[in-house]
């Protein structure tokens, strides 16, 4: 814990050089943290380690050690995870060379379509899979109907049927780090590697390979921690036996203690495992990289004609594949009755009527409250980049550390911390905090943070610091500064990093689930509801709005960001 | 920076301060269900039972519900340990309402005496399924069976007839057939207890592993096996409420329904939450079902009224026609022989029920993939 201020040196001025404004801001920053990320971790750590009597034990663990079933569960998540990371390492590291190295028609727009897989809410993603790769999905059906296949073949139900949807969901999570990584390998150590006869594989090995790796972990960390705690789309195609799916099966249900104590258990046993992951990857995801930040124009080849056709065939491939889900959405978000046709024969508006205006609670929750996050997210993301790039505060280190912890913690792990943690009332508090709706907003506000914080110090590296320094020479304090030079010029980054937040609390839907409260419900939370409720095409329309709503910003990003929108996930 | 970070500091506090002081207050113009009752019959519910309290009290009601199935419902209600979040418990089986009343977490239902008069004590033979509690601290709504639905066009495709519960082992139905694990579902649990009651314990689980190496799909929810049947990625479901057979006609979808000999019935019991935030709201809802209004919402949806007065009937075309052809032709639950073997004092014990769960978690959940290979 202490390594922070070891880095920081604290020299006895850097306190006195603070208002009492500065301290207190700093200060909130940090009850924010023990509140909201440290305490309910704890809590978690305390419950997986006692009995119901709160008596120290281990048994909670050694249960789960010894338990078969669990171990192949926990197998199973791992082959799982290591499998949808090979899976998108070769879709994605594809795609980033072909889009950054070379020139091809349309290569602008295949930038843009290929990240917009990354919008797949939980749950709508698999389901869009079923209805068009499902026994019964438009596939099939076209191969019985019309080339006499005997036996639908079975794309969907089994792991494979998750490493599908997984992996043509977060590939563009690699492409971005990869991006982002290649992006920063100046050109001029291209050409000195090649004036020195180093071609090929070679000045792969000793270039590009070691100046990616990073960003190509961090990238393949995030995709692993993803993949490791969706519960949601196992649970479709029939899969029970991962780690995510036992914990929240095994804590949704209260009625078998010892069930309920497992599921406890077993979301201490991921949170462990993702911070364990974290320090393996730590060298390679501290935000501290961002220090050799330039980005440069890299010279693109041109391809001859065949190859053009070649990269154009293949983005198209996999692009096809990774529209799939939205495509089956579409279909069954106006078809009425499909079953067993290619594709629907009804159409109709009516699912779109009753998720968006009937109850308009769904989309007006999801705008607040992922509005909500956003704003908490500035107010605590924005300072914290300040404060770690531009000040040697004790304790930067561990707030970055903790910054990049939060990326790796699976949603379901912070969801039951957090039922733990505030299921009483808070001192001078009447009610349990989880019985008001603002522990939603909060609780997005601290996933979704490191994308804002990211986002505002990758832009913050890029002001240089005699700017501000120039305007204090003249008299300026540092909040004028910051208003008037700072902010200016790093407005673009900081949104786009709340985008990227507001895009992705949007879709959260691991915690936001554990911790939903009646009348309060997120899109995301009503796709689950109308999903388990048996309106599938309902769920299918709220997908299909939170899925514009996701593209719409991610435009915007891409307009604003360029080729810089890989920053934020480094 | 000095004004800066004061504004974040109290733009941080003043959101603690916001929630504690706004959003703690309880109105009386709120009502929160909890229920393992799907969307399909707790929505049209709430719906009437909002407009009939604008009608009655020009109140603007606000409902919402949290769907659970019945064990999480169960164990949600046990966890809020007196303080409930909502308001009414609805659905499932009597015997967990009777755990309840006994830890002292039910109210007793308030509603007129002719009312409650009017309600049956029991129904099925050889042994009685009680429809409302004698102590009086749960009612039976509806009548609803766990029967199966079909997939009548890949049937005709496979060749296979389904009538009653062994049709459900024919060899062809390898793989098409979809079910909710007992230990996540009720529905699924009772039929589990049916069969076992039906074939003894030994057979009825030889039985029951027959059926998982014909069975494609475990689903985590129920209502998830209505739903992969009538899309045609299975042929059968087993162990399917009624209505929510019946919701997937009226959404359009082509699936039949089978009533198979002593299938469980369901009363769909409710009872009002102790230290519920909406008492009163609680026990008008209570009553609204079983007034004729009530009853009308069920009888449309593929349910049976509680009491032999009503019958489901409708104009030519209506939904409750619809429902009447759906199940050949059954109008009410006292008009037809009621078989039931489903004994509660045998399968409502606590033990008991972790029994069949731990049996169906070790010997065919755990060995599904090589029964299927068989």
């Amino acid at each position: 814990m202490n390594e922070g201020t070891a880095v920081a040196l604290p020299k006895p001025s850097v306190w006195s050089e603070m208002k009492i404004g500065g301290i207190l801001g700093y200060a909130a920053i940090w009850a924010f943290f023990i509140i909201f990320l440290i305490y309910p971790l704890i809590r978690l750590f305390y419950d997986s380690f006692t009995t119901e009597a709160g008596i120290f034990t281990l048994a909670n663990f050694q249960d789960f050690f010894t338990d078969a079933f669990y171990l192949k569960s926990l197998m199973n998540s791992m082959l799982l995870g290591v499998g949808t990371v090979i899976t998108t390492s070769i879709i994605g590291i594809a795609i980033a060379f072909l889009l950054l190295r070379y020139d091809f028609p349309g290569r602008g727009l295949f930038s843009y379509l290929t990240i917009i897989p990354m919008i797949m809410p939980p749950l709508v993603g698999v389901m869009g899979f079923v209805f068009i790769m499902g026994r019964a999905g438009t596939v099939n059906i076209i191969l019985q109907d019309y080339f006499g296949l005997q036996h639908p073949i079975n794309f969907m139900y089994g792991l494979h049927g998750v490493l599908l949807v997984e992996t043509l969901h977060l590939f563009p999570l690699m492409t971005l780090s990869i991006v982002d990584a290649m992006g920063k390998i100046s050109p001029s150590l291209d050409e000195a590697a090649e004036s020195v006869g180093s071609r090929g594989l070679r000045k792969f090995r000793d270039i590009t390979f070691p100046l990616t790796t990073p960003g190509y972990v961090s990238g393949a960390l995030l995709v692993f921690i993803w993949t490791f705690a969706d519960f949601a789309t196992p649970l479709v195609v029939g899969i029970s036996d991962l780690l995510a799916s036992q914990a929240y099966l095994n804590i949704v249900q209260f009625v078998d203690r010892r069930l309920f104590k497992m599921g406890i258990v077993i979301s201490a046993i991921m949170v462990i495992l993702a911070i364990l992951f974290l320090i393996i990857a730590k060298k390679y995801v501290s935000i501290k990289d961002y220090s050799s930040l330039s980005y440069s124009v890299i010279e693109r080849k041109k391809l001859s004609p065949l190859a053009q056709a070649g990269a154009i065939a293949f983005l198209a491939f996999i692009l096809i594949l990774a529209f799939i889900p939205y495509l089956g959405l579409a279909l069954d978000s106006f078809g009425r009755g499909w079953a067993l046709t290619p594709f629907p024969v009804k159409y109709t508006l009516q699912y779109f009527e009753r998720v968006a205006i009937e109850t308009p609670k769904f989309i007006i929750n999801s705008l607040l409250y992922s509005g909500i996050s956003v704003v908490i997210c500035i107010a605590v993301g924005v300072p914290i980049a300040w404060v770690m790039s531009r000040t040697r505060l004790p304790g930067r280190g561990v707030l970055d550390s903790l910054t990049t912890l939060i990326l790796a913690l699976p949603g379901t792990g912070i969801g039951i911390a957090y039922m733990r943690a505030f299921r009483d009332p808070l001192p001078f508090m009447t009610t349990a905090l989880i019985g008001m709706w603002i522990v939603i907003p909060v609780v997005l506000a601290v996933r979704r943070l490191p994308y804002t914080v990211r986002g505002t110090f990758a832009s913050l590296l890029i002001v240089h610091r005699s700017f501000e320094e120039a305007a204090e020479s003249v008299g300026a304090t540092k909040a004028r500064t910051f208003k008037d030079v700072t902010l200016p010029l790093i407005w673009k980054g900081v949104l786009v990093g709340s985008l990227y937040s507001f895009i992705l609390a949007l879709q959260e839907a691991s915690a936001t689930l554990l911790l939903v409260i009646p009348g309060h419900e997120m899109m995301t939370v009503g796709i689950f509801n109308f999903y388990i409720g048996g309106s599938v095409n309902e769920a299918a329309a709220l997908g299909f709005i939170l899925i514009i709503l996701g593209a719409a910003c991610l435009f915007i990003i891409n307009r604003m960001a360029g080729s810089k929108m890989g920053g934020v996930f480094g | 920076m000095k004004r800066f970070a004061v504004v974040i500091a109290l733009a941080v506090m003043g959101f603690f301060c916001l929630s504690g002081i706004g959003f703690s207050q309880a109105i009386e113009n709120e009502f929160y269900l909890i229920t393992p009752v799907s969307k399909d019959v707790h929505d049209p519910a709430l719906k009437a039972f909002a407009a009939f309290v604008k009608k009655k009290y020009n109140v603007d009601l606000k409902t919402s519900a949290m769907p659970q199935g019945t064990p999480v419902a169960y164990g949600q209600i046990v966890e809020w340990k007196g303080k409930p979040q909502a308001d009414v418990f609805w659905g499932g089986e009597g015997t967990l309402f009777d755990l309840l009343a006994d830890q002292g977490l039910l109210d007793k239902v308030a509603i007129p005496k002719a009312m409650w008069d009017e309600i049956p004590a029991t129904i099925g033979k050889p042994i009685g399924l009680p429809l409302k509690d004698p102590k009086g601290y749960w009612v039976g709504t509806t009548l609803e069976p766990y029967g199966l639905i079909y997939q009548p066009t890949l049937l005709k495709r496979l060749g296979v007839e389904i009538k009653g519960w062994d049709d459900l082992l024919n060899p062809k139905l390898k793989g098409q057939i979809a079910q909710c694990t007992p230990d996540r579902s009720s529905s699924s649990h009772a039929s589990y207890e049916v069969i076992l009651a039906m074939y003894g314990w030994e057979k009825g689980w030889d039985w029951l592993t027959k059926l998982a190496a014909n069975t494609g799909i475990f689903t985590a929810r129920s209502r998830d096996v209505p739903s992969v049947v009538s899309k045609g990625e299975f042929a059968v479901g087993v162990a399917v409420p009624s209505y929510m057979a019946f919701a997937e006609v009226l959404g359009g979808y082509d699936v039949m329904f089978v009533y198979p000999k002593n299938a469980y019935v369901t009363p769909e019991p409710m009872a009002v939450l102790k230290g519920a935030p909406h008492p009163k709201a609680a026990h008008a809802f209570v009553e609204f079902l079983l007034t004729e209004e009530g009853q009308r919402i069920f009888m449309e949806r593929g349910l049976y009224p509680i009491t032999p007065k009503y019958k489901v009937q409708g104009a030519p075309g209506s939904n409750a026609e619809k429902a009447v052809q759906f199940t050949a032709g059954i109008r009410s639950f006292y008009d037809i022989p009621v078989g039931n073997v489903y004994d509660p004092k045998v399968a409502g014990e606590k033990k008991r029920n972790e029994e069949v769960n731990a049996y169906f978690r070790k010997e065919i959940a755990e060995k599904h993939k090589e029964l299927i290979k068989k």
